[in-house]
């Protein structure tokens, strides 16, 4: 009985002592926001496929960090692609906060299943292509977001394709130019000189 | 007869000793030159790396995916409702170190030879769904136990690499550990503990509401 007394009595004291950790939710009008849902919920969408396209090239740079695959070049250009998607994906969140966006919803926004499907490559061209094929199934998807946001019947979203086509299609076209470059140059190397072209090339990379 | 006689002398010599040097004599030997190029025992391998591989793996994985958590946290706090530029900085600032630390064990792994395994993620990060949508003071405090989660993790990969279990005594690791994790984690802990004291101050008066303000306010700087 004792023992219930004083589990009463604190329990109570631990109520009281609370501390004012939640304030009052601010009255802001809302008729500002005006992204439509559709679009909203692909942009989304979009953040968690910067995120596994991130991963993927982790995996790569993992890869080519191996002992017994050895490629430093390799293995930087893709640890610094990696960081890229990451900051693409902050760079959309950072977009829908402006627009008066994620205010509900947001800890399911990114799952925990973004493991890469392909962790090795036969050699550093496989790795390359895959590479060059990865940012062209990004364009294609920024592409679908545009057209989604665009031909949302209630609200065209101007503002948005904008900033898709001017950053992020820049972005992409440059940098699939780039690695279609050194996959040539990659190609042609080998195409005489095997395994030196491409322990040439890791080296000019790095 | 000749050819059998040396084949055998080299297998002899192969499965007695497992140095990479033998490998090489074996591999550039005539009698073997189809296995050329394949020097199964010239790897970067020592110690008990092996048996450390699958913990290294599962604490990369989950520094990037905390990294993430500590990314969605910041996204909450600067949306327009919330709007505290000082903690999205805070968490922003914990994410953007996280991922560094994954990428670095990665590469940290495969310099003593290890391998990345992305789908090698703890149980307990993987069922978890927690929301990350919280009260200033409430984050913080989750902020500090993920922090000294990993900090634990470390722990645990240490006190194995110290040789408290067998087989996986590799002081080299223990070493890495101790120099690039601990040290900032030590640091990030004290601070966000610090954060919890002089937050928990001021949230207790009349004037919390403006204590939260001005404590965001020091955080954006």
């Amino acid at each position: 009985m004792k023992a219930f007394v004083v589990i009463f009595t604190l329990s109570f004291a631990c109520v009281f002592a609370n501390l004012q950790c939640e304030h009052k939710k601010p009255n802001i009008p809302t008729d500002w926001i005006d992204m439509g849902n559709p679009c909203v919920v692909k942009v989304r969408n979009h953040v968690m496929e910067e995120l596994k396209a991130s991963m993927q090239y982790m995996a790569m740079a993992a890869h080519f960090s191996r002992d017994d695959v050895n490629r430093p070049g390799f293995a930087e250009l893709f640890f610094k692609a990696a960081r890229e998607e990451r900051d693409h994906a902050i760079k959309l969140i950072h977009y829908l906060l402006m627009r008066g966006e994620l205010t509900s919803d947001v800890s399911n926004m990114i799952t925990k299943n973004l493991a890469p499907n392909v962790t090795n490559w036969a050699s550093g061209a496989t790795a390359l292509r895959d590479a060059l094929v990865l940012e062209s199934s990004v364009t294609k998807k920024i592409r679908g977001l545009i057209i989604v946001c665009e031909s949302d019947p209630s609200f065209n979203d101007y503002h948005l394709v904008d900033y898709l086509t001017g950053d992020f299609l820049t972005e992409q076209y440059e940098g699939q130019r780039d690695l279609a470059g050194k996959l040539s140059n990659l190609e042609k190397l080998m195409d005489k000189h095997g395994a030196l072209g491409e322990f040439l090339f890791d080296k000019k990379l790095a | 007869m000749k050819a059998i006689v040396i084949f055998f002398a080299l297998v002899a010599v192969v499965s007695c000793s497992d140095e990479c040097y033998r490998d090489v004599v074996a591999t550039c030997s005539n009698t073997l030159s189809k296995q050329q190029g394949v020097l199964t025992q010239c790897d970067a391998k020592y110690g008990a790396i092996e048996n450390l591989e699958g913990d290294l793996q599962r604490f990369a994985n989950s520094l990037l995916y905390r990294s993430f958590d500590f990314l969605l946290m910041a996204t909450h706090y600067g949306n327009y409702i919330k709007n505290r530029a000082g903690f999205e900085k805070l968490f922003r600032g914990l994410s953007d170190d996280l991922w560094d630390d994954g990428i670095n064990t990665i590469k940290y792994m495969t310099k003593r030879g290890a391998r990345m395994n992305f789908n090698n993620i703890a149980s307990e990060l993987e069922q978890e769904k927690p929301s990350l949508e919280l009260f200033e003071l409430q984050a913080i405090g989750r902020a500090l136990d993920i922090e000294k989660k990993l900090a634990k993790d470390a722990f645990d990969l240490h006190k194995a690499a110290s040789g408290h279990k067998n087989d996986h005594h590799d002081p080299e690791v223990a070493h890495h550990l101790e120099e690039k994790f601990m040290e900032k984690h030590r640091d990030a802990i004290r601070t966000l503990a610090g954060h919890a004291k002089d937050l928990s101050s001021l949230l207790d008066g009349p004037d919390a509401s403006l204590g939260l303000y001005l404590f965001d306010d020091y955080l954006q700087k």
